[in-house]
């Protein structure tokens, strides 16, 4: 029932989306929420790559070790440079937009809202987080974000308790990260988007380029076995070749438009208990203490030493 | 301040092993009780604690459930093996890439062999066997990071 509802609602946010604001990007996690139960590909690929072909870093911070039942911070970067501007679905100019998404291990989950802390509040302003699907709140997803304001995007994120979940226990846990600007390459169905590159299915010469369609492009290519062929160009990629020119099967018919790319990367962190730490502290002393006990000794033997003359 | 033994140059053993360049356990500070008793236990200490430290404040982390159906997105293998799986990788003959790796051990074969007249022992007086070690490291370390980069940069590590 929830899976239907929200089908049902990203769709309506798709079509009211496409109508109200067509320059809006691409940048749907709920695509990827639809399509896959689980967003890690068994190979570790998120599958955000799956349509955001681009390659592009993200940098992710995260406290090296938490406590049980605390509250940290990651820090998720999706660096790009300021001011780049992609083409929309209309073929406009539109700035970027980010999203990211974090896959904690499990049990980790997005802090509740009464235990985020003032500063947490400041830097998660207009941001708002969504868990990847009912089963799964230990994978928090943000996005599409104007990307211009929100380059670094800071996850609130609540670690379990050993001490009243069983299944929880202390440890090195692995935390994935993905991060994305600009708007995908092919959508889930398969179609290519308008930011991708187009190429020639076909050898052969190009006899016609007319426009099409809401400002795409037809070219129709001249081919030695299968007649004419038509390809459709969306409207956004400019077109880099002109009527008369010979092309071969695969040849970009288009420059590249994208500038934007996922990357991913994963990090760790260490679920640490008190206890442990505080032993530790105590063997660090007893091990100095039988270190500076042993100096003392030879010290004093040496003493004898040199009383008997050695 | 600590315990030196002076040698005993009376000896005539002791120095004609002092003239060969051997002897020197005869004299200065007495390995047993000073060393072995007192200083070793410290540095043994130390090192335990070193990694019993470690072992709490970062401790080994499972991976991904094994899945023998899911390649890794970027092959690589063990670390010490990335210099012979660049050659293995940019050569684009797969037989030639074999045969290239059988230089390595027979390269380290021939380390003995080089310069074995040289009556030096010092480095840096035995310049082939120095050029032959620095030119192996050099051209290791090249490999190794080109085997973590893109195929397309790996031969110039993206520098031009």
């Amino acid at each position: 029932m929830r899976r239907i509802l929200t089908f049902f609602l990203g769709s309506l946010l798709l079509g009211l989306s496409l109508i109200i604001s067509p320059s809006t990007t691409w940048a749907y996690p709920f695509w990827a929420q639809q399509n896959y139960e689980n967003p890690r590909e068994a190979t570790g690929k998120l599958v955000c790559a799956n349509c955001h072909l681009a390659k592009m870093t993200t940098q992710v911070e995260v406290p090296q070790s938490v406590g049980a039942d605390s509250v940290f911070t990651a820090n998720v970067k999706i660096p790009y440079k300021p001011g780049t501007e992609e083409i929309g679905a209309d073929g406009s100019k539109v700035p970027l937009q980010v999203g990211a998404v974090v896959m904690l291990p499990d049990g980790f989950k997005l802090a509740p809202q009464d235990r985020w802390s003032e500063k947490i509040k400041e830097e998660t302003q207009g941001v708002y987080f969504t868990q990847y699907s009912e089963e799964k709140d230990n994978i928090i997803l943000v996005g599409p974000l104007p990307g211009d304001q929100n380059k670094e995007i800071v996850f609130p994120i609540l670690s379990p308790d050993p001490a009243t979940n069983k299944d929880i226990h202390f440890g090195k846990y692995s935390i994935n990260v993905g991060g994305n600007r600009g708007r995908g390459q092919v959508y889930p169905t398969g179609e290519k988007s308008n930011n991708s590159l187009f190429t020639a299915q076909k050898s052969g010469t190009i006899s016609l380029i007319e426009p099409g369609e809401d400002g795409s492009t037809n070219i129709t290519i001249e081919t030695k076995e299968e007649g004419q062929i038509i390809e459709t160009i969306p409207v956004g990629p400019a077109l880099i070749v002109k009527e008369g020119d010979q092309i071969e099967a695969g040849a970009p018919l288009t420059n590249d438009p994208n500038v934007g790319g996922f990357g991913q990367l994963d990090t760790e962190v260490v679920l640490q208990s008190p206890a442990r730490v505080l032993g530790l502290i105590a063997f660090f002393a007893g091990v100095a203490l039988t270190q500076i006990l042993l100096v003392l000794k030879k010290k004093q033997v040496e003493k004898v030493q040199a009383a008997n003359g050695i | 301040m600590s315990t030196l033994k002076k040698p005993d140059l009376s000896d005539p053993k002791l120095r004609a092993k002092l003239s060969k360049g051997m002897g020197h356990n005869y004299y200065g500070e007495p390995a047993w009780p000073n060393d072995l008793l007192y200083i070793f236990p410290v540095v043994i200490l130390g090192t335990i604690a070193c990694v019993v430290g470690l072992a709490v404040l970062d401790p080994a982390f499972l991976g991904d459930k094994a899945n023998p159906f899911a390649t890794p997105l970027e092959i690589l293998p063990e670390w010490y093996l990335y210099p012979v799986f660049q050659i293995l990788r940019v050569v684009p003959n797969k037989l030639l890439g074999i045969a290239l790796q059988t230089l390595i051990p027979l390269g380290l074969m021939l380390i003995p062999f080089i310069e074995n007249v040289n009556k030096f022992s010092n480095p840096f007086r035995r310049p082939i066997a120095m050029g032959f070690f620095l030119f192996g490291t050099v051209l290791t370390i090249y490999l190794g990071i080109g085997a973590c980069l893109p195929i397309d940069k790996s031969l110039t590590l993206g520098l031009f």
